[in-house]
């Protein structure tokens, strides 16, 4: 009898499955749609779906005219062919010295026609100019070569600094080795505040402080990644075992002896994983910071790009391009080697 | 040598680790300190070695009382060997035993790892008595085994010649037969350097056999103190099985209280 009851109660309760969407994600979805119609408008994103597809359909032959593809065709023919020699006119040249010209340069004459109009004849007759060119074959490119050695300095120095700069500041913003609340507070707000000044904002104020020239990118780079090295390394002392540490305690060895044989040895690793992973930003970062004036190859980027020499432009991309793909590799291996 | 007085421990969240305990330890004795996991052993070893300080009573090292201001002086006398081992992975097992020296070797010789001659000769002369072999010296502590972690865990406890030697669960994280290799490298170190050691086990046939003598803890009371001869099946069934975790059911074999009064008078 109670059995047959049991059954009874089950079968009359309903199974009710709740529907996967209810009133509260209709709400959501509208403000997303919202926001997103009204940022959408205010960044033309419309015009640049019709833009792009008029240039594709330029590049497949459906259009015949787009000015994306315009302008891109432009850019694309007066970077093409990339500058890589480098001709100075010898009459520019203070001290030239015939017979002492630099390594891999020759001299040579370069004859220019300017067609004009005789006003006595009415004929058109051409004035030959003839320069002498002193022309380095691999001129312009060796110049950019170390440009781009000077940037990778650069990110190294800055990679150096920032690792001087966070170590002492990730020992006192660790909780468990901060001498105190204040101290600790101090250098985790320091960490943030490296951390959130960009280093283009902070290199244009170097550069009015220490003039055009590296120091002013290096150090905007140090202080930048110093925020996020010393975030990273803090927690890293916060995570790592404690059981080596207590060991270390109870004998009396002291903070400064237990973070040295209690806690490096174990986050060394990681601690080299993120200093590479640093130094691989930085000079990504490098590359672009001489635009405001911190040396480097960007100093030159902005340089040609001003005086629409875009076959120099060219060259010094190409060069960006193939340094960062070959150290991303490198680093990648590194890291994996490591951990 | 050690000296327990009316320790109470309370943790923040409210659990009472360790009630009214009472204690005292002569010096070079061997003592075993018996109890289910969560007894309090843990914490009351902790308390000699300054990782955790109590909350009502006095502990004594040597006659002097462990306080904020003495516990740094006084753990430099103090070595620990832990049950997870504690070393530091990664690090060559020399350093290893050489960081058990620290507290007396100077800064700059700490950072760029320099230790003195006569510190490097001591640890040689320890990984050799620990039974480890000339080979293992510059491995990574993490390539050995278990037994020969803990084994260099016993060499650096022993660099700074410490007057007591604290040992928590040492082999409760390796195989039997191991253990008992382990318990005998720790008894004969300690005979040699006259150590006074409180090692923590929960198997108490091994109890039996290296305690000089026995202390087991319930529910952070003392419920046991006696010679190994002392500690019958019977008492270890009630210790294991709950019967010992009531103070008014006290067997008569088991007599803390008066036998830890009777060492505090003769001390």
């Amino acid at each position: 009898m109670n059995m047959m009851k049991n059954l009874s109660v089950n079968r009359d309760a309903t199974w009710h499955l709740d529907q996967p969407y209810n009133a509260r994600h209709l709400l959501f979805a509208i403000i997303v749609f919202v926001i997103l119609a009204v940022t959408g408008s205010r960044m033309e994103v419309p015009r640049m779906v019709q833009e792009t597809a008029q240039g594709l359909g330029y590049a497949v032959g459906l259009n015949d005219e787009s000015s994306v593809a315009t302008g891109v065709k432009r850019i694309a023919e007066s970077i093409w062919p990339l500058r890589i020699s480098e001709e100075i006119e010898v009459s520019r040249i203070e001290d030239f010295d015939r017979n002492d010209l630099p390594w891999f340069s020759h001299v040579e004459v370069i004859e220019s026609r300017t067609p004009h109009l005789n006003t006595e004849t009415l004929q058109l007759e051409e004035t030959i100019e003839r320069k002498e060119m002193l022309v380095k074959p691999v001129g312009y490119l060796a110049h950019v070569l170390l440009k781009m050695l000077e940037t990778l300095e650069m990110a190294l120095w800055g990679t150096l600094l920032a690792v001087a700069l966070s170590i002492p500041l990730a020992c006192f913003a660790a909780a468990n080795y901060a001498p105190n609340r204040f101290i600790y507070n101090l250098a985790r707000s320091t960490i943030s505040l490296f951390r959130a000044i960009p280093e283009l904002v902070s290199a244009l104020f170097l550069v009015l402080a220490f003039g055009f020239g590296p120091i002013a990118g290096f150090l905007a780079l140090g202080i930048h990644s110093a925020g996020f090295l010393g975030k990273f390394y803090a927690e890293d002392i916060e995570n790592a075992d404690r059981g080596p540490q207590e060991a270390l305690q109870s004998i009396g060895a002291g903070q400064i002896k237990t973070l040295w044989y209690g806690v490096l040895p174990q986050v060394l690793p990681q601690y080299i994983a993120y200093t590479l992973y640093i130094l691989d930003r930085n000079i990504r970062m490098a590359t672009v910071i001489g635009i405001v004036g911190a040396g480097g190859i960007g100093l030159e980027l902005k340089g040609r790009f001003d005086m629409f020499n875009f076959d120099h432009v060219g060259t010094i991309l190409v060069i960006i391009f193939l340094t960062v793909i070959i150290l991303d590799q490198f680093s990648a291996r590194l890291r994996s080697r490591l951990m | 040598m050690l000296r327990f007085e009316n320790v109470y421990k309370r943790f923040p969240d409210g659990t009472e680790a360790l009630r009214n305990i009472s204690l005292h330890v002569p010096k070079g004795q061997f003592c075993v300190l018996l109890g289910p996991s969560g007894a309090g052993k843990s914490t009351l070893l902790r308390m000699l070695n300054g990782l955790s300080s109590p909350t009502e009573g006095s502990v004594h090292l040597a006659g002097e009382q462990i306080t904020e201001r003495s516990v740094q002086r006084l753990r430099k006398r103090v070595a620990t060997v832990h049950q997870q081992f504690n070393l530091t992975p990664r690090m060559s097992v020399a350093l290893n035993v050489l960081s058990g020296a620290l507290p007396q070797v100077a800064h700059w010789r700490a950072a760029i790892g320099l230790f003195p001659p006569e510190l490097r000769e001591k640890a040689c002369r320890l990984l050799d008595e620990v039974g480890l072999t000339p080979e293992h010296v510059n491995r990574r502590v993490s390539e050995l085994s278990g037994g020969q972690q803990q084994r260099v865990g016993i060499a650096r406890a022993f660099m700074m010649d410490p007057a007591v030697l604290l040992a928590d669960e040492p082999v409760a994280s390796l195989d039997p037969r191991i253990s008992r290799g382990i318990l005998e490298l720790l008894h004969r170190q300690s005979r040699n350097h006259d150590t006074t050691v409180l090692c923590s086990l929960h198997q108490p046939e091994l109890a039996r056999e290296f305690g000089d003598r026995i202390i087991a803890v319930n529910q952070g009371r003392l419920v046991f103190d006696g010679t190994p001869e002392q500690l019958t099946d019977k008492v270890c069934e009630e210790l294991y099985h709950g019967a010992l975790n009531r103070e008014q059911d006290l067997p008569e074999a088991a007599l803390p209280v008066c036998e830890t009064e009777l060492e505090l008078a003769a001390a």
